[in-house]
């Protein structure tokens, strides 16, 4: 292989996927409100799965723990951007150490910053876990962290108003916010991917006892990229937040779970860019399947709550069946068709 | 007073137990931690909820005989399809099975919760030795006692169990030592189901209401009696599941009240920390590879 092409398959997969991004923010802009509130969740999407696959692609270790980190970005950003005023009387008993959450305020930015912070942070807590766990264990270790943060949501209600909404969000996200982050994380997760580190945690991936018979620490790598995919997921919680202004404990629990775990396996979780396109392509089907049951395809008759979930639990199975490894397998996108193995060195 | 309380925390590790059991028995021999388990249990208590003007034991019959229907028909047409899949695609499978699941009963049958009205004999209570104790939670301990031991008797003296068991540790080697697989899993996944409908009558019961989300809790609970104990053995499991119960009994009599709402995250954090020391499970003795 030849130093351009080497520098050509380097770049050609992020450059793509961030002018998707561009193209994605562009239909938002010139399409009329409904689509560009579709897109607009899409790319929030987009930021989660990217965060997601930065963790799960590399290391092969499924999470389901992810949306607790999402919460964490979304909570933060309301106690940051709601205003103070208003916030004195929504929370009136916080409890004393707490205090100064009613008093704080910081713009949109500082807020998604500070939210992807936060939710590291709840991520480097869980990491000697996250170290000593693969396969199954971690699965249910990450399911057992859902549940953990939504309990905690739930019941500390002087703090986070439990299953009551947060109220009064500024709506902040813009189609630009989450394109910009969106692409900024998509060059992240990419650029893990193919450092030193990322490439160590795949080859655990691919053969646990080989890799760390060849020397290479896969917990600390697991820890690393655990932590890194936690900032991401927090962004996306923040831009959830600044884009639907409104959110209870209940929101980030298990269906939000299961359509991101769709999205994900659905364009393949080995690679970047069919996590990129597995969450804009779910974002999709899932206003359709909303539009379905609301009755635009049937003449105006509306059909039994349930059927979206229905047909979305079947697409997954379908593909869960028909292709393990999703739409795009271990593949990225390319511009140029990628050659035989033989020649690659 | 204590003994009121042991008495309570039995009634609650017997339930456990019961739950925990029937997500083992799929984790041995499949590697399937089924999540659409607790859906399974939702479909037994609303055949109670269907029968619910007739006498208690059609409703309780017909349960059994839904749970156990849609059981097999989980494994026949979203299971079998990936039988050589590994565990964390069958979880996730699983996921898409529950999902399904409960929006076929909140399309169809189940939009709302809907009371179910206790037979009145489960609600009186004895008093023996100044200890309360109401027909119900009798009841539930006999159910669980008969359905355990029943179980231990069918997985020890008949064939059926010797293949199972068999399948349990080496599915391969099992089925090429003549052991059909197809009709192990499926028994697997019938038995599972009657787990399942008893644990849906004692909750049916216990709430007096059905609905199509009411499967999670008892789910969770499965799973996390499951980790505890030790996924691939029984005995393990259902030990795992009583410890659970009689430990979440204490807690809730023994937390201030402040924090019994918190009662989850304490009994999860519990769960994170096995997994890290003891991945096989507190009571199982041999070593799993966790990576």
């Amino acid at each position: 292989m030849t130093n351009s092409t080497r520098i050509r398959r380097l770049f050609e997969t992020p450059i793509l996927l961030v002018a998707l991004m561009g193209l994605v923010a562009l239909i938002a802009v010139f399409g009329d409100p409904t689509i560009t509130r579709v897109t607009v969740q899409a790319l929030i999407a987009v930021v989660f799965v990217a965060g997601l696959s930065l963790f799960s692609g590399n290391s092969g270790v499924m999470s389901f723990g992810h949306v607790g980190f999402m919460a964490i970005g979304a909570y933060t950003t309301a106690y940051l951007t709601i205003p103070v005023n208003l916030k004195s009387s929504m929370f009136s008993d916080l409890p004393e150490p707490l205090g100064f959450l009613a008093t704080i305020h910081a713009p949109f930015p500082i807020a998604i910053l500070v939210g992807g912070l936060a939710a590291a942070a709840l991520a480097l807590v869980t990491a000697p876990i996250m170290a000593r766990l693969g396969g199954l264990q971690a699965g249910i270790a990450t399911l057992a962290l859902l549940v953990i943060v939504f309990t905690v949501l739930n019941s500390w209600t002087d703090v986070t108003r439990g299953s009551s909404s947060m109220i009064g969000l500024p709506k902040s996200t813009t189609v630009w916010w989450a394109a910009g982050i969106a692409a900024l994380v998509i060059v992240i997760a990419w650029a893990y991917k193919k450092s030193r580190s990322g490439l160590q945690l795949q080859a655990s991936r691919e053969d646990y006892l080989a890799a760390t018979a060849s020397g290479i620490a896969v917990g600390r790598h697991r820890v690393f990229s655990w932590v890194l995919s936690s900032i991401p997921v927090g962004f996306a919680g923040a831009l959830y937040a600044g884009f639907f202004t409104t959110f209870n404990s209940q929101t980030f629990f298990l269906s939000l779970t299961f359509s991101f775990i769709v999205m994900i396996v659905l364009g393949g979780y080995l690679s970047l860019s069919g996590a990129v396109i597995g969450a804009l392509g779910v974002s999709v089907l899932q206003e359709i399947l909303r539009r379905f049951q609301d009755g635009a395809f049937t003449g105006g008759n509306s059909l039994p709550a349930g059927i979206a979930d229905l047909i979305l639990a079947a697409v997954l199975l379908f593909v869960l069946v028909k292709a393990p490894l999703g739409l795009m397998g271990t593949g990225e996108l390319r511009l140029f068709r990628k050659r035989s193995i033989g020649s690659a060195s | 007073m204590i003994l009121q309380i042991i008495v309570d925390m039995v009634g609650l590790g017997a339930t456990y137990a019961l739950l925990t059991i029937g997500i083992a028995l799929l984790f041995g021999i499949l590697g399937l931690m089924n999540f659409a388990y607790g859906e399974i249990i939702m479909i037994g208590a609303f055949a109670m909820y269907l029968f619910k003007d007739y006498p208690w034991f059609v409703g309780v019959l017909a349960a059994v005989v839904f749970a156990v229907v849609v059981s097999v028909l989980t494994e026949r047409l979203a299971f079998r399809p990936l039988r050589n899949a590994d565990p964390v695609t069958l979880m996730i499978a699983s996921f898409a099975v529950s999902l399904a699941l409960q929006s076929v009963m909140r399309m169809t049958v189940l939009p709302r919760t809907q009371g179910v009205p206790p037979q009145p004999f489960l609600t009186e209570s004895i008093t023996v030795f100044g200890i309360r104790v109401t027909v119900l939670q009798i009841v539930t301990l006999v159910l669980c006692g008969v359905l355990l031991g029943g179980l231990a008797l069918l997985m020890k003296k008949t064939p059926l169990g010797v293949q199972l068991r068999a399948s349990a540790e080496n599915f391969q080697v099992a089925k090429s030592l003549g052991v059909k697989g197809s009709f192990v899993i499926m028994s697997a996944f019938a038995i599972a189901g009657v787990m399942a409908a008893a644990s849906g009558i004692i909750l049916v019961a216990r709430q007096g209401a059905v609905s199509a989300e009411m499967g999670l809790t008892p789910l969770l609970i499965g799973i996390v009696g499951a980790v505890v104990g030790g996924m691939s053995n029984l005995k393990g499991a259902a030990l795992g599941g009583l410890l659970l119960g009689m430990g979440t009994g204490l807690l809730e009599a023994t937390l201030p009240t402040d924090l019994i709402a918190f009662r989850d995250a304490f009994l999860y954090s519990a769960v994170m920390v096995v997994l890290v020391i003891r991945p096989q499970g507190l009571l199982s003795g041999t070593k799993v590879r966790t990576s």
